[in-house]
């Protein structure tokens, strides 16, 4: 059996951005259906804690959960490994060096983005994943957002999660070499959206902060978003 | 004439003896420049004075001075290939620059440039990489009939633009992580789009991006600085088809 094909995904350059790409798609596609579930949290305590409970009572979940640390292990260690590598290479000593225009703001802070969200991520794990879950779903994550720091912090990773995306998502369908001339200004448009779309973690998130949901119950609303 | 007067810049120059030696910037005055000198001819004129102070004139390579050869390239005041877009640095004029000017110049910099003297720099890496794969294998022999091998319209003139790159490595000097991938991306296209690099398509993705990696050129993170820099403005679109190449050949072909 020869996998000589499947080791140059790991000694070529290429095939090391590819992995950092195909990986980088998942996690953004997983990042959308995040935000679904967490959208469930302006519904109510019987929606959110009814979707965790399928999610848990579910024996699919560990696999797919193992599934979502296994592409953030290898999105990780493709990116450092890119990186460190770019390091090496990158030109260095130009006494005046100026950029012509191709960089965005996205594009020139990937490194810090990701490690602003390693951090944020590792956080979101201590607070919610590893913790005592008995005092319920819903009112561990709302009880959450109402603190400012907890919230300030996530507000932050959601904007870094954003910067991350408005570059990375339009970026990797050119790494697969998926770029056309009818179809590329649609992907960069539908990788801006999905960059967007994150910053709806942080729009949730105050929305509990300022005890909006409270206060809605109070006037008689109810949020009328999903029914 | 808009601009007639002779006038004077002060050049700051990157001084190397040799490879491995440590380099400095070294300050030249320059008079009596014509707005109508090139800016190699101005070095020429910097270089005619050095000569006739005895001093070491600066090395500094060019060729066919019409910008289509791509021996010349310089980082002038911090823009790859000079101030003008898309251009080679021959094809600056003295015209861009007023009296009392400071203007820095530098090579290219990169791992895989190694410095030879002052301003020049072995590029023999990109050579390399077109060895690895760059070429077509043909048996010689009478030239076919011109319209034997029918090529779609679009596709040749995708191959043409392609084929515009002068291999002048402005692309690895404008990049933040010193790749090649434009370079590299427009030699496989030019030669993926025809009927003629058909034969060997796969095997060419795969050793000319290998040898890429060889020369220890850095990984492309789609910042497009590359294709804001290019005299012959190759587009990144190269750089998805190489992709596009190597995956599918390594994925999906038989070698």
């Amino acid at each position: 059996m020869d996998t000589t094909f499947l080791k140059k995904l790991i000694t070529t350059s290429l095939g090391r951005k590819s992995l950092m790409a195909v990986t980088g798609l998942l996690l953004g596609a997983f990042m959308l259906i995040h935000l679904g579930e967490n959208l469930l949290l302006l519904k109510g305590e019987t929606a959110y804690n009814g979707w965790v409970e399928f999610l848990l009572s579910n024996p699919v979940t560990p696999l797919l959960e193992f599934g979502l640390l296994l592409l953030f292990v290898v999105h990780i260690t493709a990116g450092v490994w890119v990186r460190v590598e770019d390091f090496l290479n990158s030109p260095r000593g130009y006494e005046a060096r100026r950029w012509q225009g191709g960089r965005t703001i996205g594009s020139a802070t990937m490194l810090y983005t990701a490690a602003a969200i390693l951090v944020y991520l590792l956080y979101h794990m201590l607070t919610f994943r590893f913790v005592d879950h008995s005092m319920g779903f819903y009112q561990m994550v709302t009880g959450a957002f109402r603190s400012p720091v907890f919230t300030s912090i996530y507000v932050a990773g959601s904007a870094a999660l954003a910067l991350h995306l408005s570059h990375g998502m339009q970026s990797a369908f050119q790494t697969l070499g998926l770029n056309h001339p009818k179809y590329t200004p649609l992907i960069k448009a539908g990788g801006w959206l999905v960059a967007l779309a994150m910053l709806g973690f942080a729009l949730i998130s105050l929305y509990f902060l300022f005890n909006m949901d409270l206060k809605a119950a109070e006037a008689g609303f109810q949020v009328i978003i999903i029914r | 004439m808009k601009q007639n007067k002779q006038f004077n810049v002060t050049v700051r120059v990157w001084r190397q003896a040799g490879p491995g030696e440590p380099g400095k910037m070294v300050s030249y005055k320059v008079g009596d420049i014509s707005p109508d000198m090139s800016f190699l001819e101005m070095l020429d004129v910097l270089n005619d004075d050095l000569l006739k102070k005895g001093e070491e004139p600066i090395a500094v390579e060019s060729d066919c001075r019409e910008g289509i050869c791509g021996c010349c390239g310089l980082v002038i005041n911090g823009d790859v290939h000079g101030p003008d877009e898309h251009s080679t640095v021959c094809q600056l004029h003295m015209r861009r620059f007023k009296d009392g000017d400071v203007i820095t110049v530098e090579p290219w910099r990169s791992k895989s440039f190694p410095a030879i003297k002052d301003l020049v720099v072995d590029r023999s890496a990109l050579d390399r990489i077109m060895q690895a794969g760059g070429f077509v294998s043909v048996n010689a022999g009478a030239a076919p009939d011109a319209n034997s091998v029918p090529v779609d319209r679009d596709r040749a003139e995708a191959a043409m633009d392609a084929a515009a790159c002068i291999g002048c490595g402005a692309c690895v000097a404008a990049c933040p992580n010193g790749a090649a991938m434009l370079f590299t991306g427009a030699k496989i296209s030019q030669l993926a789009l025809l009927p003629q690099g058909a034969p060997e398509r796969a095997a060419r993705a795969l050793n000319m991006v290998e040898a890429m990696d060889r020369e220890g050129f850095g990984n492309c993170t789609n910042e497009y600085e590359c294709e804001a820099v290019c005299p012959k403005e190759i587009k990144v679109s190269n750089i998805a088809r190489m992709n596009r190449e190597f995956l599918l050949a390594n994925l999906f072909s038989k070698r």
